[in-house]
């Protein structure tokens, strides 16, 4: 079943984050999507994640589709102009490759290039609005092109962001440019999450909550700290570290899986988006946990 | 005004090192309110030359240091001046210093600044920049703040992931843009306008080179 259908069907769907290495040895990416074959309605490629400088997303989703997945082929606007965008975009749609999520990407100032001119020629709202005109059979300019792409275009949101009224009127603006589906920044307090479904349920569009594997206290410290938009609460951070630092992982897989669970039984959005950045491995362990394998 | 800064002096060092006399130009507009092409600039480059044994052998603040012709005119009286000189400094913007270069082109000019920013001045000797000069506004859609220049990422459409409490994640003394913006509009009762998405840019508005011929315009309408 194609990840576009397995939203539509009603079932409780699980898409995880593979992100491509730097360098060309790809040996541990595969042998992660390897043990991931079967488990997952998507597996979705990072580009060029947090603007550091690896592999592209489009070749990564090809090996994936090969392998058997269903990848989605994340697209952000830091690097390439619109050209660059709707010439990759006819390169995926050719190459089968299905679902697109468009975001505007992380500044270069977060990145390993910091050096680098950022592109921004469009940014995400507008990268959807692309995404539907291609699949109109139309580019940017309105020029007619010979045949269409079919992709399943979705976007993000960030259900922690401070303040959240902005945030919420450009999600409503991404619905409008055709987004179909929603995956969130990770979310740690279900309790806050349902206020922003109480939002976003009333549009026409699915919502993957994103669950973002804690290995460690201080990782959940670092980005309470750092990162804007995910908010750790302290009663998670407690649990895990009293779970003692060698079981410190095992703890991080029992939230993870707990929320999962919570969210799937309580029907509170249309599924998951694990992300356990550098553990992968890990992701069928959070599954069965969560009761989904 | 164009906000200016003093180049690296060691650098401006290495390339006037085979140049034993100068002529310092600065300007009268920005580059004196950023202190860095005025009057008493000109003297401490002067004393600065002088210490290193070189020689000085006029300076002048020129009004607006961007108008060729106005310039042009301003500098007659110092012909002998720089004709003497092995070399014109010049204290302004890259505008300034291309002045010079268009008006004496048998004679080596430096810059001593770096050009930075089209910049609002906030307080003495400090710049905000909050407009990018990118052909086509949008101030009308934004409630009179350009996110195209107070965004890092330029974003049209509202914010990013990255707000931290009203926050920029990238610049996190200021204040995001978008949030500044939505309070605006809501202030004004204007956030209807805002769900509206905003269009690509016409990127093609600002073409480098640019230029305008105002005088041509104002003819035709006539």
């Amino acid at each position: 079943m194609s990840f576009k259908s397995a939203l539509e069907s009603g079932k409780f769907v699980v898409t995880a984050e593979v992100g491509p290495p730097k360098g060309t040895d790809i040996k541990e990416m595969l042998h992660h999507a390897e043990m991931l074959k079967g488990k997952l309605d998507a597996v979705n490629v990072t580009d060029n994640q947090s603007a550091v400088m690896r592999i592209n997303s489009l070749a990564i989703c090809k090996l994936l589709l090969d392998m058997g997945h269903e990848p989605i082929l994340q697209m952000t606007c830091r690097d390439r102009n619109r050209i660059g965008l709707q010439s990759d975009l006819l390169g995926a749609s050719v190459l089968n490759i299905k679902n697109v999520l468009c975001m505007t990407g992380d500044h270069p100032n977060a990145g390993d290039h910091k050096e680098a001119k950022p592109v921004y020629d469009i940014e995400s709202v507008q990268l959807l609005s692309v995404v539907d005109l291609l699949n109109n059979g139309r580019d940017m300019m309105g020029n007619e092109m010979k045949g269409a792409t079919d992709f399943f275009q979705g976007a993000v949101v960030t259900p922690e962001a401070n303040p959240i009224e902005p945030q919420l009127l450009k999600f409503e603006k991404k619905v409008k440019a055709g987004a179909g589906f929603f995956q969130t920044q990770a979310i740690y307090d279900i309790e806050t999450f349902k206020e922003f479904m109480g939002f976003a349920g009333k549009f026409p569009v699915k919502v993957l909550a994103g669950i973002v594997l804690l290995k460690s206290a201080g990782m959940a410290n670092y980005m309470n700290k750092f990162v804007p938009g995910i908010r750790v609460p302290q009663g998670l951070i407690d649990e895990i570290k009293s779970a003692g630092k060698e079981n410190a992982l095992d703890a991080g897989i029992n939230i993870a899986a707990k929320h999962i669970k919570q969210l799937r039984d309580e029907k509170i959005c249309d599924g998951v988006h694990i992300m356990a950045i550098g553990a992968e491995d890990k992701v069928p362990a959070i599954m069965e946990r969560a009761g989904l394998i | 005004m164009i906000i200016t800064k003093k180049r690296d002096y060691e650098e401006l060092k290495e390339n006037i090192k085979d140049y034993r006399s100068f002529f310092l130009l600065g300007c009268s507009e920005c580059a004196t309110l950023c202190c860095t092409g005025g009057q008493p600039e000109l003297n401490s480059m002067k004393e600065e030359l002088e210490k290193e044994g070189k020689k000085v052998t006029g300076t002048f603040v020129a009004k607006t240091g961007c108008q060729v012709l106005g310039t042009k005119v301003e500098l007659k009286p110092f012909k002998e001046a720089i004709s003497e000189s092995d070399c014109i400094l010049v204290m302004s913007c890259g505008a300034g210093t291309q002045t010079a270069v268009e008006l004496y082109d048998d004679k080596p000019v430096y810059p001593t600044n770096d050009s930075l920013f089209l910049g609002n001045m906030t307080r003495l000797q400090m710049f905000d920049e909050r407009c990018s000069l990118c052909g086509k506004c949008i101030l009308d859609k934004t409630g009179g703040i350009c996110p195209v220049t107070a965004c890092p990422k330029g974003l049209l459409n509202g914010p990013c992931g990255g707000t931290n409490e009203g926050k920029c994640e990238i610049s996190p003394d200021a204040e995001c843009a978008w949030v500044r913006i939505y309070n605006r509009m809501k202030r004004l009762n204007k956030l209807e306008e805002m769900m509206e998405a905003v269009k690509p840019k016409d990127w093609s508005a600002h073409r480098k080179p640019m230029n305008l011929n105002a005088r041509e315009k104002a003819q035709s309408k006539k």
